[in-house]
């Protein structure tokens, strides 16, 4: 028995069959139940937990239709039209989806009509039971008020004047029942009787293609799978090729034989369609999840969607030479390591317009960083040959700066004469500077007080290693003294 | 030629090389394609031997075979037609095996320059050698991407030795070694054992022009198991494999190379009215070669120009700061050889052993020869 606290009291949420022999009833206080029965078990209502329990199952009700939604605490709807065939027609695959949930172990009925609101009351108040398109109305009639979905006051207010079953409100006049009780009744009747749609919003975006493959001898080691990805690939590349499309990103769902569903996804930085290469993704990810999927008794059930696509560029055979093939080569190896160790493993750097040198260059990931469209230059030709200044940049540089102390500098506003960092102190032999870098005046808030410009130092160590220093804020400036950094490090 | 149908031949040869025969006279004796012949039986004995790399003379094809191959002027341009190389488990390497740096002195202590097709490690003492050690590296890769087609560069670091040491930073990289930003591609693997994988499978790959993998310290992962199968990658795909590894000791490796770096004072600026007092000029580096097959350890400062993008070296003390570095380096510990245990050689070795004047494969038997260590 399940209680939950309901208007500040301990009642009764859920009971099992043994507990409603003791006649105890839902809503029935745990106070007065226990006075009835001391011997019952009374466990504290889990709302999340259910929710999570009804999301799985309904993961794995994607076996039977991609268009499956989550209707309340305790219903799914599924969407199954143009699907049933695959199961051998309706009641096939009806009994199939209760044999399989009783095996699981689970207490499920369920009904089949043409529309949302007609299934809903089959389900609900006339088990395993298929209603034929048309016929919603002969389903409806006899039902209680409960039948059609509506708020329980307004319920209420219908049974007190009279209407008690669905067939009653259906015969009264429409108008005045739209007046008295509010359009929400009249939309429920309409979209059960069908004359108004009603749209299920699946849980999950419906993918635009995928193949499956039911298993008749549950498979466990990874290598299987990984075979049949490739199996599931090859008819794949077919639908592909067909729609002149590659894909972008793909999942494999593996359903396991007692009802858990593993989804495993992979994206690619170019369209792809190739089974091998699709394989090696997933050899990839399977390899970097092997010890988060639950193996269990085996799957029996194996799909490989594609959740986007995009054009598949023929267009790239116009591109010089032997680029054209390593750029494929690079994408595919990046994909790989993104697949293994997650999106941020292989990185770019872009150049972006900027004078501040942490933001001169952003490090993109691969498969966002934008891809070269121009050839690439000739290295005779590259553009530094122009006069003028260049400013000197370390190849190394810190991603946040280094606090470093300085004692004492030859002038306020010079570089320093020694300075310790990381616990070391350092000897100046040389120094160059400063280059001043004033904050982007124009990416700061209106009233904020402008950050304090930089003095940067290139310093030679007494050991030859080159170091770039700044200071940050002016002597005299303000109260607060001046405080070093170390930026970066030179060849 | 496969071992299979040679067999025979072959072990029959080899007793012979084991008997320390004088074979150089029968080659000579024989036709062109009998010496041909024997040329891919050599290399197939170096093969099981599982012998270092060493000289041969050139098969068919190149000049007359002279028993004693020394090169008159060993700072020459060594002649890729006078010289094969055998790797283990490698058939001859192309003529262009090696990447001369432009360094006269180090090319010929390494006996012309770095392999290309190869792992090789290039140590730091301390993280505060990052950016000589990083600096040296990419103007290697600066070299090779300056004669080779424009491909990518893919650096391997693992995330603590980019927070210790700082990311790389494209702006300089351009700037210094003229490498594009569109050709560098950055990975971060949150652990060294991530880290290795993707350098194994990067150096697989023929679309790279170089990677660079870069460790901290001396983990127990990057063992000489970790190190050969780098290598073997890199072999097979001719590609290099720039092995960085910040304040670690020198330990077993299967790099042919083993650099050690440190940053050397720069010189001054030039101008036009000659040089600028109290500036700092082109990067500057100190080389030592901690492990080679053909060279004794040595020392040599570089100076890299970042217009040419070429290196130059630094002879004598004409050029050197006022505040010069020790010429014999503090030994450090370790169990590794000591970097200074050899000569130094700052000008061009004439004549000397380290400059491929090699006793004849005869004498030196590759089961007799006494290893180098580390």
């Amino acid at each position: 028995m399940i209680s939950h606290r309901q208007a500040n009291a301990q009642r009764i949420a859920a009971l099992d069959e043994r507990a409603e022999a003791l006649h105890l009833k839902r809503g029935m206080g745990i106070a007065d139940a226990r006075a009835m029965h001391p011997s019952i078990d009374v466990v504290e209502a889990d709302p999340e937990a259910d929710r999570r329990l009804l999301e799985s199952l309904a993961d794995w009700c994607d076996r039977y239709t991609p268009l499956v939604a989550l209707d309340a605490a305790d219903g799914l709807f599924l969407d199954v039209t143009g699907c049933t065939h695959l199961f051998g027609g309706e009641r096939s695959m009806l009994d199939d989806i209760l044999s399989r949930f009783f095996y699981q172990g689970f207490d499920v009925r369920a009904g089949l009509a043409a529309t949302p609101g007609a299934a809903w009351a089959a389900a609900r108040f006339a088990s395993d039971r298929i209603v034929p398109g048309g016929e919603e109305e002969a389903l409806l009639a006899p039902l209680p008020l409960a039948a059609l979905r509506i708020e329980p006051d307004i319920r209420a207010s219908l049974e007190s004047v009279g209407l008690r079953t669905a067939g009653a409100v259906m015969a009264a006049p429409r108008a005045p029942l739209a007046r008295r009780f509010g359009v929400s009744l009249l939309l429920r009747l309409d979209q059960a009787l069908g004359r108004l749609d009603e749209a299920v919003s699946p849980r999950l975006p419906v993918a635009p293609l995928s193949v499956e493959r039911h298993l008749a001898e549950p498979i466990m080691l990874t290598d299987e799978i990984e075979r049949l990805v490739k199996m599931l690939a090859t008819t794949l590349k077919v639908d592909l090729e067909r729609r002149g499309e590659g894909a972008r990103r793909l999942a494999l769902l593996l359903f396991r034989v007692d009802g858990a569903v593993s989804r495993i996804a992979v994206g690619t930085s170019r369209p792809l369609r190739e089974p091998l290469l699709i394989q090696k993704l997933f050899h990839e990810r399977l390899a970097a999840l092997e010890q988060d999927i639950d193996v269990g008794y085996g799957f029996d059930l194996v799909r490989l969607s594609v959740l986007s696509a995009a054009a598949f560029d023929m267009q790239q055979a116009d591109l010089a030479g032997e680029t054209r093939d390593d750029g494929a080569d690079i994408a595919l190896f990046a994909d790989r390591i993104r697949a293994r160790l997650g999106d941020s493993a292989v990185l770019k750097p872009v150049a972006v317009e900027s004078h501040l040198p942490e933001r001169a260059v952003a490090t993109l990931p691969f498969a966002e960083a934008p891809q070269r469209v121009s050839p690439p230059k000739k290295p005779d030709k590259i553009q530094d040959t122009k006069p003028g200044f260049r400013p000197e940049r370390p190849i190394r540089l810190f991603r946040s700066p280094e606090p470093i102390e300085v004692p004492a500098t030859e002038m306020p506003e010079g570089p320093p004469m020694n300075f310790r960092w990381r616990r070391a102190l350092y000897r100046v032999a040389r120094a160059e500077g400063p280059e001043r870098i004033a904050p982007e005046w124009w990416r700061e808030a209106a009233g904020q007080e402008d950050a304090p410009t930089r003095d940067y130092f290139r310093i030679e160590d007494s050991d030859g290693r080159r170091y770039w220093l700044y200071r940050q804020g002016l002597y005299g400036a303000s109260q607060v003294p001046p405080r070093w950094f170390m930026h970066g490090v030179f060849a | 030629m496969t071992p299979l149908d040679s067999s025979g031949a072959l072990w029959n040869l080899l007793e012979h090389n084991r008997n320390n025969c004088e074979w150089k006279l029968t080659v000579m004796a024989t036709s062109a394609v009998a010496r041909e012949t024997v040329f891919a039986l050599r290399r197939q004995i170096a093969k099981i031997e599982g012998t270092l790399p060493e000289r041969l003379e050139a098969p068919a094809g190149a000049a007359p075979v002279d028993a004693d191959v020394t090169p008159q002027n060993p700072t020459a341009d060594v002649t890729p037609q006078g010289l094969t190389i055998v790797r283990r488990g490698l058939a001859v390497a192309p003529p262009d095996a090696f990447l001369r740096t432009g360094a006269e002195g180090l090319d010929t202590a390494l006996s012309g320059g770095l392999p290309k097709a190869a792992l090789s490690e290039i140590h730091g003492a301390a993280t505060r050698d990052a950016g000589a050690v990083a600096g040296f590296a990419l103007s290697l890769v600066s070299l090779i991407l300056k004669q080779g087609p424009r491909l990518p560069v893919l650096w391997i670091g693992t995330a603590e030795i980019f927070r210790e040491a700082g990311f790389p930073y494209a702006r300089g990289l351009h700037a210094v070694f003229g490498i594009e930003p569109e050709q560098l591609l950055f990975s971060e693997a949150p652990k060294l054992l991530d880290a290795l994988w993707i350098a194994e499978e990067a150096a697989r790959m023929t679309a790279l022009a170089a990677v660079i993998l870069e460790i901290r310290g001396s983990p127990q992962r990057l063992d000489l198991t970790a190190t050969r199968r780098l290598h073997a990658r890199a072999q097979n795909a001719g590609r290099p494999v720039f092995l960085l590894r910040q304040a670690g000791e020198a330990e077993p490796t299967a790099a042919p190379v083993r650099l050690i770096l440190s940053a050397a004072p720069s010189a001054s600026r030039q101008t036009i009215a000659g040089p600028l007092a109290g500036s700092i000029g082109r990067p500057a580096f100190t080389v030592s070669i901690g492990k080679s097959r053909t060279a004794l350890p040595g020392q040599f400062t570089l100076e890299w120009n970042p217009d040419e993008h070429s290196f130059e070296e630094r002879r004598g003390e004409e050029r050197r700061a006022a505040n010069s570095v020790p010429v014999v380096p503090a030994p450090r510990r370790g169990k590794g050889p000591a970097a200074a245990s050899g000569a130094v050689l700052a000008f061009p070795a004439v004549g000397s052993p380290a400059a491929g004047d090699q006793p004849s494969p005869s004498e030196r038997a590759a089961h007799r020869r006494p290893r180098r260590a580390g």
